[in-house]
């Protein structure tokens, strides 16, 4: 939808070993219980013990992947904060609703209701490192990150230095529940691992926080460069076809061009004809489903986002997480990210590694 | 728009010039301060609201939608638009709980096991998108749509993001505008906070002690020149300036001396290009709680100094409607504009002793309006002003 803008920094925090260096080196974490818990690192490396206590399970994993972040850009406190969050802190939202009826609407402790806002974690980061500039959340499913990642490209166009631009979702027992009500999930329980050889209805449930630090020109640390975005919202079968050829046709690229295509795929049977579509669309590019390693949830875009800037930047594909990756070329110049949310918000992203030749 | 002080824009205007506030207490929500904390509640039951709307009155269609899609459907007539495919149109929709006003009286039944029922259908209500996807789909908008929420600014912020949308020629066309019901929850959480006055709310006054939950919902259309002119459509006015900033203070409290309140009412007024002294009316956030009106009025008093302008709460009129007060008050500044009108900061008595300066109570007619800044404030130190002006080609 806009210009090109770089990744000059990024963490993340997800069911795998992500916020650990070296990912390459990092074995595969697989669950049997279709529940994709988070691998929480240790919080207290970036939050004071006295601030750990008072806040809830995703405000942690959301500052800390944002600290990390500015970390690894070192470029310093950035201009905006832009986020985006499906569901914002459900174990606040739930826990207010539950005090609520259990003390019947009296003394209520605030911190819950607090919490709950979807733009706590905004507050949260803008207080602790001083950014008093742009500051934003969106709370729209599949949509959330990537309006977040749109704002971004808009403000660097706009001639701001640089965005933390992050996404975070956490999943309770109690809303797995509640979305097990409308088959969201798998009946019977699968290996994380083997998500792709169970095609059934529903998918497993997953969470994650993932931040990059995104800047409008390359240096020589970037990671890769977004190149391209669009969001279709409910698309029919010939619009979602048509829609990624005008894609790759703005940006002056034929399916030839694409090297790799990470694909949203979670062997759920009543939305795998999308994948199948992009399947007949791009059939000779090689492809790497994502879901296995993260789960479903809304933000998990910024999973594929901040997995296919690692692959770019170090040319090969972590292979411990992809056994059944096969024919990845040599070279890898540009992914396609292409996701969709129950089928209802679908999203491309176009990745290109830095020293990409133009075509 | 739809508020509890009328049903339509035209209906709005009406209640804000006989100076008639929509305050009083709940018919709908299920709470224990039922007769002790009044609310600006839209005066319609949400069956009412759905024959309104013309949709089947059903679980899917929750008071949080129903109420945006109203809005919408006159927001749609208003601007003349008949055939949404005629041009590619965004909706940035904006909502702080979603569905929550239904949802809530369910959720123990949806996480029962031992329960089944029709409530089941509330589950795809529980988040912010439920509502915009429902008004976009009976509308029949189909392009970029999305959700923002950043609390008590999140449909200023909207408005916002619209414009840049337009500003950067993504598209040419936005909706944008925001959609709160009255909940349970959200009473709580405020009167949690000790923030809910069980007096109609008395903004930029000495004794004032909180503030009053309202409902509503509010969309504006905003559209590029170059499309205005293809189209010949009647402009209302222009959004030239807008600011979001950050307090980086506290996670529900402004700064005492309004540094963030400032520095969106500074930026917002230079993107415009307008003076300070062109500025003849500010529609405050002035929630009446003790210290946004402190904090707003101070960063009012450094940026004008000693010529403040006429400036007023709406919040008596509508109560606090969250998600939907920068749409509602965005409108609100749009019909200053056309109407050269000043509304009244109704329940005012006593001069604040930390400010110099008082709001207008009354309502003044005939004057000149032409830039008016709206601003809305929000939890997580999230701070937008809005410039809106006389529309001069």
């Amino acid at each position: 939808m806009k210009g090109k803008c770089y990744i000059q920094g990024l963490a993340a925090i997800t069911p795998q070993h992500t916020f650990e260096e070296n990912l390459f080196s990092q074995p595969l974490v697989s669950t049997n219980t279709n529940v994709f818990a988070v691998t929480e690192p240790d919080y207290k490396t970036f939050i004071p013990a006295n601030s750990l206590r008072r806040i809830s399970r995703l405000l942690k994993m959301g500052l800390t992947a944002a600290l990390k972040c500015m970390q690894d850009s070192s470029l310093g406190v950035p201009e905006a904060i832009v986020t985006g969050t499906g569901k914002g802190s459900l174990q606040d939202t739930e826990r207010f609703l539950k005090d609520i009826r259990q003390y019947e609407e009296r003394a209520l402790n605030p911190t819950p209701f607090i919490q709950s806002t979807y733009n706590a974690v905004n507050g949260m980061i803008a207080v602790q490192q001083q950014v008093t500039t742009y500051n934003n959340t969106f709370v729209h499913r599949g949509f959330s990150f990537e309006s977040a990642l749109l704002d971004s490209m808009l403000l660097l166009e706009e001639g701001i230095s640089h965005t933390l631009t992050g996404a975070f979702d956490e999943i309770s027992a109690e809303h797995f529940y509640i979305k097990s009500r409308i088959g969201h999930w798998k009946k019977e329980m699968v290996n994380s691992a083997e998500l792709y050889n169970h095609l059934s209805p529903g998918t497993i449930s997953g969470e994650g926080a993932v931040f990059f630090t995104l800047t409008a020109a390359p240096t020589p640390k970037s990671y890769a460069r977004i190149a391209g975005l669009k969001m279709l919202y409910k698309p029919s079968p010939a619009a979602l076809t048509t829609g990624l050829a005008s894609f790759l046709g703005r940006h002056g690229l034929a399916a030839k061009d694409i090297d790799l295509v990470i694909t949203g795929r979670n062997g759920d049977n009543n939305f795998e004809h999308y994948y199948r579509q992009l399947d007949l669309a791009l059939p000779q590019v090689s492809q790497l489903p994502f879901k296995h390693l993260c789960g479903e949830y809304e933000t998990a875009g910024a999973f594929a986002l901040w997995l296919g800037a690692q692959i770019l930047k170090a040319q090969q594909v972590p292979q411990q997480w992809f056994p059944m990756a096969s024919q990845i070329p040599a070279t890898l110049n540009r992914i396609l990210i292409y996701n969709h949310f129950f089928g209802e918000q679908h999203t491309f992203i176009l990745l290109e590694r830095i020293a990409a030749p133009v075509v | 728009m739809i508020t509890a002080i009328g049903d339509t824009v035209a209906a709005n205007f009406v209640s804000l010039r006989q100076q008639q506030s929509g305050l009083g207490f709940t018919r709908y929500i299920d709470t224990i301060y039922k007769e002790v904390l009044p609310v600006a509640e839209v005066k319609h039951s949400t069956e009412e609201l759905s024959t309104m709307a013309g949709v089947p009155s059903s679980p899917e269609y929750t008071r949080t939608t129903l109420l945006g899609l109203l809005a919408m459907q006159e927001a749609l007539q208003q601007a003349g638009i008949k055939d949404l495919q005629q041009e590619p149109t965004g909706f940035i929709n904006a909502s702080t709980v979603g569905g929550m006003c239904d949802t809530e009286k369910v959720y123990f039944d949806i996480t029962d096991p031992e329960k089944e029922g029709d409530f089941l259908k509330y589950i795809d209500t529980l988040d912010c998108a439920d509502c915009t996807q429902r008004i976009a789909d009976t509308v029949g908008l189909t392009e970029y749509i999305t959700t923002v929420s950043t609390a008590c600014s999140s449909s200023a912020n909207a408005l916002m993001y619209g414009a840049r949308l337009i500003k950067q020629g993504v598209l040419r066309r936005v909706i944008c505008g925001g959609t709160e019901a009255l909940t349970r929850f959200t009473l709580n959480g405020f009167n949690s906070l000790k923030n809910v006055d069980k007096r109609p709310c008395r903004p930029f006054d000495q004794q004032r002690n909180g503030l009053n939950l309202g409902e509503g919902a509010a969309y504006l259309v905003l559209e590029s020149e170059s499309l205005v002119r293809e189209n010949n459509s009647v402009i209302l006015a222009e959004l030239s300036g807008y600011c979001n900033s950050n307090e980086a203070f506290h996670p529900t409290a402004p700064s005492p001396e309004g540094d963030g309140a400032y520095e969106a009412m500074k930026n917002a007024l230079a993107m415009s290009g307008r003076s300070m002294a062109d500025v003849q009316y500010v529609n405050v956030h002035g929630t009446a709680t003790l210290n946004n009106d402190v904090s707003e009025g101070k960063a009012l008093e450094r940026l004008f100094g000693t010529q403040v302008p006429p400036f007023s709460s709406t919040k008596p009129f509508t109560g606090h409607t969250l998600a939907a007060a920068g749409a509602i008050e965005a409108i609100y500044a749009v019909l200053a504009i056309q109407h050269q009108v000043i509304f009244p900061n109704l329940n005012y008595s006593e001069k604040m002793e930390e400010l110099s300066i008082a709001p207008e109570t009354r309502l003044l007619e005939q004057v000149p309006v032409n830039t008016v800044i709206s601003n809305s404030f929000g939890f997580g130190g999230n701070n937008a002003s809005l410039v809106i002006s006389k529309y001069e080609g």
